[in-house]
């Protein structure tokens, strides 16, 4: 098969056929910029990143940020031995460059979340254990707060947040209060494949934001357990077991099975559900072929991109196309070989447009940001 | 008869008797298996801290050269040989003194140490009966399992969990504290493997940051490029070295106790024995943990403790229950395993649990693991989880050490550490004579510092 020039594929993801409604849907502008490692000045680059959007001040000032971070599975995990945030986490060099320029936007405060593999412990205890400096991203900005948002933390209920219209998959979920309890919500993730759902971006991270105290293998059968010790398997992406009673229960239960089919369809609800108002997603260094070390057949990559938006749809559909795939493919074709394409599924949940003739891309081009995952 | 000759033996501990004034005291010996009887071989311990040779067959020149040096020389006799026979050859040419390596029966070993009149015989014995000549001068098994990571068989892919580390410091924490004599492990290179540098550094600081030592041998490639003098091999071999000269130096660490608030009791001649076992359970978690022989639980022994394991309750006497009954009723929380539980011994070769075994034992792991949670019982340890970790504690309280071992083939970056307790000063220690002050903050429970990276080795010195 004859290799694509990058004016040609960019001609062809361009002209690819568009859903019913992509039109319709939303778009804003994506800026990307190229950060070779994070030995540059990451916070620098995010500066200017942040700068093409044409800055922070207007969505943060004032304002309770919430970040849902990247850091899926257990940081004991590696790569050939490399730290997590060198392969399949966000890396706290980039976090802490994102809590800086909050900071200086003038946010009132910063809460990074995460919903830490199989622990209701503090996340500064799982940062800690990925050997992430702490205090060092306390200090990046005023107002920097911590919450593992796999059980309820901090709060003393958890918050609903109702799919609005029809739901794929739960009419409604519930979620750790710092969700809720925000005025503006950024995911902040890494620029990777996924092997159930393609490529995982700041749509798909949010499929993390799930307490495992009701989401997980191992969920209180009628109130969440608020002691969770494992992951999100059989209730999320295998469906078999609904969530525990006090949420509310899948629409369709036992009617599909295939992990491909569903996750797809949940993060495309929660996009809708619990809506990204900043998209970030860090590609300075990461891993492909699968989102963390457990996937057979990973290696590492240095795309050396930062990306970001006020759409997180228009942004993974721009990260998408960095790494060298048609952000519109169908199921069947790459990433999308065993499942649905996520981006298509939130366009048509409104959330956004995944069509690149669509989309204002700032800063550097794709076709020179390009980062082939399959190569 | 047997003995006195064996209390006769006992003398030698810390001692010189039957050894030649120029050589070191058995207390102070550091071991290794030598593949060569050439002298000239003897220029690779040049600067290290080798100085007792185990030799098979032990000839008078090599004898002579190494005691030439300094060196004392063991002549290592095996089941089959002539025991008696053997050593009485062997000291004939002017050896040091006997390995006697395998399973011997009590009737030949004591022939053997007579044999040997005053000098020293080194029983390398199975680990179900190291402990039968508890007066020894010298403590030492050949069994152990080889240190490293290990590779999970049957693990489904998924995001989850930690490593589990083959090592032998359950084992060897648990001797040494029922124990004062100094400790060797005389395992060797697993056979049709290939062994890295690495490798054996892990098995260097396995037994190091236990107070142990463990008896350097080399596998035949390594052993071959060595004698060559090949480049890459003679700079791992300063490595290693290096790495049990760092342990060396520091004698004090061998005097100072274990410590962690979740104390172990357990019978040493039992489950203690075994590698892979509770002790080994906890210290892959991170956690602090004293190790009680049940024949040494006393008030003392407990003190600072605040949670207790009583693995085999059965197994205890009145007076030692008097004592965990004292503990909780002081505020002390104890856990005991399970109605009708056991503590497996060793038997022939197995020196791990076997799987039904492991299976029981997963049982009081969950408790303890429960019961142990978040809470800081001495040290926590973040982004470690290729290491295994020791943690010590001088006699007057003011002094401790936190040994970490890496495991894994490579460093690991940004290690923080968060101890309990007042201390004021704190130093990172590593091989190659590495010394440097770690800066203190205050943490929720007590003090952390932060390590930049641990390659193989290295050690926090906290001062109050």
């Amino acid at each position: 098969m004859t290799r694509m020039t990058r004016r040609e594929w960019i001609a062809a993801i361009s002209a690819a056929p568009l859903l019913k409604g992509a039109n319709a849907a939303p778009v804003a502008p994506v800026a990307i910029n190229q950060c070779a490692s994070y030995e540059e000045d990451v916070t620098a680059k995010l500066g200017v990143l942040f700068d093409r959007l044409g800055g922070l001040g207007s969505l943060v000032r004032g304002k309770t940020v919430t970040v849902k971070l990247n850091m899926t599975g257990s940081p004991a995990q590696r790569l050939q031995g490399l730290a997590p945030a060198l392969t399949h986490y966000v890396h706290p060099k980039v976090v802490g460059g994102v809590a800086y320029h909050l900071g200086q936007a003038g946010a009132r405060r910063i809460r990074f979340v995460e919903s830490a593999w199989a622990t209701a412990g503090p996340l500064e205890e799982t940062m800690l254990d990925s050997g992430w400096n702490v205090r060092a991203l306390q200090s990046a900005a005023a107002g920097v707060e911590f919450e593992n948002t796999n059980a309820l933390g901090k709060s003393k209920r958890y918050a609903r947040f109702k799919v609005p219209g029809s739901a794929y998959m739960y009419p409604a979920y519930d979620l750790n209060r710092a969700f809720e309890d925000t005025d503006v919500f950024v995911s902040l993730a890494k620029l990777k494949n996924h092997a159930t759902c393609g490529v995982t971006l700041s749509l798909k991270n949010c499929f993390g934001s799930l307490p495992a105290s009701i989401y997980g293998d191992d969920a209180g059968v009628d109130e969440p357990n608020e002691n969770p010790a494992s992951g999100r398997g059989t209730v999320g992406h295998e469906g078999r077991r609904q969530p525990s009673k006090s949420a509310p229960q899948e629409l369709r239960f036992g009617a599909n099975r295939d992990p491909g089919y569903r996750v797809p369809r949940i993060v495309a609800d929660l996009s809708a559900a619990r809506p990204i108002h900043l998209a970030i997603v860090e590609g300075v260094e990461s891993m492909a072929g699968g989102e963390g070390p457990w996937v057979q057949g990973v290696r590492t990559v240095k795309p050396g991109v930062l990306i970001a938006g006020l759409n997180p749809v228009c942004t993974d559909a721009v990260a998408t196309a960095v790494m060298g795939y048609n952000p519109r493919a169908v199921r069947g074709t790459a990433p999308f070989q065993t499942c649905d394409n996520t981006m298509l599924l939130a366009e048509g949940r409104g959330a956004g447009a995944a069509d690149l003739s669509r989309i204002d891309v700032r800063g550097v081009p794709i076709a020179r940001a390009l980062y082939r995952y399959d190569s | 008869m047997c003995v006195l000759a064996c209390l006769a033996l006992s003398g030698l501990a810390g001692g010189q008797a039957g050894v030649s004034p120029g050589l070191p005291k058995p207390a102070d010996w550091v071991p290794a298996r030598w593949p060569w009887s050439d002298a000239a071989s003897l220029d690779l311990l040049a600067g290290g801290p080798i100085n007792c040779l185990l030799v098979r067959p032990a000839t008078a020149e090599f004898a002579a050269a190494a005691a030439n040096r300094g060196l004392a020389t063991l002549a290592i006799v095996v089941p089959g040989d002539d025991a008696p026979a053997a050593a009485r050859r062997a000291l004939a040419a002017k050896v040091t003194g006997i390995a006697l390596e395998g399973d011997f029966s009590e009737a030949v070993a004591a022939e053997v140490r007579q044999s040997a009149g005053s000098a020293p015989v080194v029983e390398l014995a199975p680990r179900s009966r190291m402990m039968a000549n508890s007066a020894a001068a010298i403590l030492a098994t050949y069994q152990g399992v080889w240190p490293g990571l290990a590779v999970l068989e049957h693990v489904r892919a998924g995001p989850t969990g930690s490593a589990w580390i083959d090592t032998n410091t359950g084992f060897l924490r648990g001797v040494r504290a029922s124990s004062d004599a100094p400790l060797w492990i005389a395992n060797q290179p697993p056979a049709r493997t290939v062994v890295t540098a690495r490798r054996y550094l892990e098995a260097i600081a396995d037994a190091g940051m236990s107070g142990a030592r463990w008896v350097l041998a080399l596998d035949q490639d390594f052993a071959a490029r060595l004698a060559r003098r090949d480049a890459q091999a003679v700079a791992d071999w300063g490595r290693m070295l290096a790495l049990a000269g760092y342990f060396e130096r520091h004698p004090e660490w061998r005097g100072m106790l274990e410590y962690g608030k979740l104390a172990l009791v357990q019978d040493p001649a039992k489950g203690g024995l075994l590698s892979g076992g509770i002790l080994d359970m906890i210290a892959v978690k991170q956690t602090p943990v004293r190790p009680i022989p049940r024949q040494r639980l006393t008030p003392g022994a407990l003190k600072d403790a605040s949670l207790a394991v009583n693995l085999d309750a059965d197994a205890l006497t009145p007076e030692e229950l008097a004592v965990l009954r004292d503990f909780t009723r002081s505020g002390g929380t104890l856990l005991t395993g399970p109605p009708g539980w056991k503590d497996q011994s060793p038997s022939g070769n197995a020196i791990t649990l076997d799987q039904r075994e492991l299976e029981r034992l997963n049982d009081i792991w969950r408790e303890v693991n429960s019961m142990v949670g978040r809470r800081n019982l001495g040290v926590r340890l973040f982004n470690a989880a290729s290491m295994l970790s020791n943690f010590l504690i001088s006699t007057d309280g003011r002094t401790a050490v936190l040994h970490l071992v890496n495991y894994s083939d490579y460093p690991v970056e940004n290690v923080s550490v968060h101890f309990l307790g007042g201390y004021k000063r704190a130093a990172l220690l590593a091989p190659g004579g590495v010394e440097k002050p770690l800066e203190l903050y205050q943490t929720e429970d007590g003090w952390g510092a932060d390590i930049d990276k641990v390659t193989v080795c290295a050690s926090v010195r906290l001062e109050q």
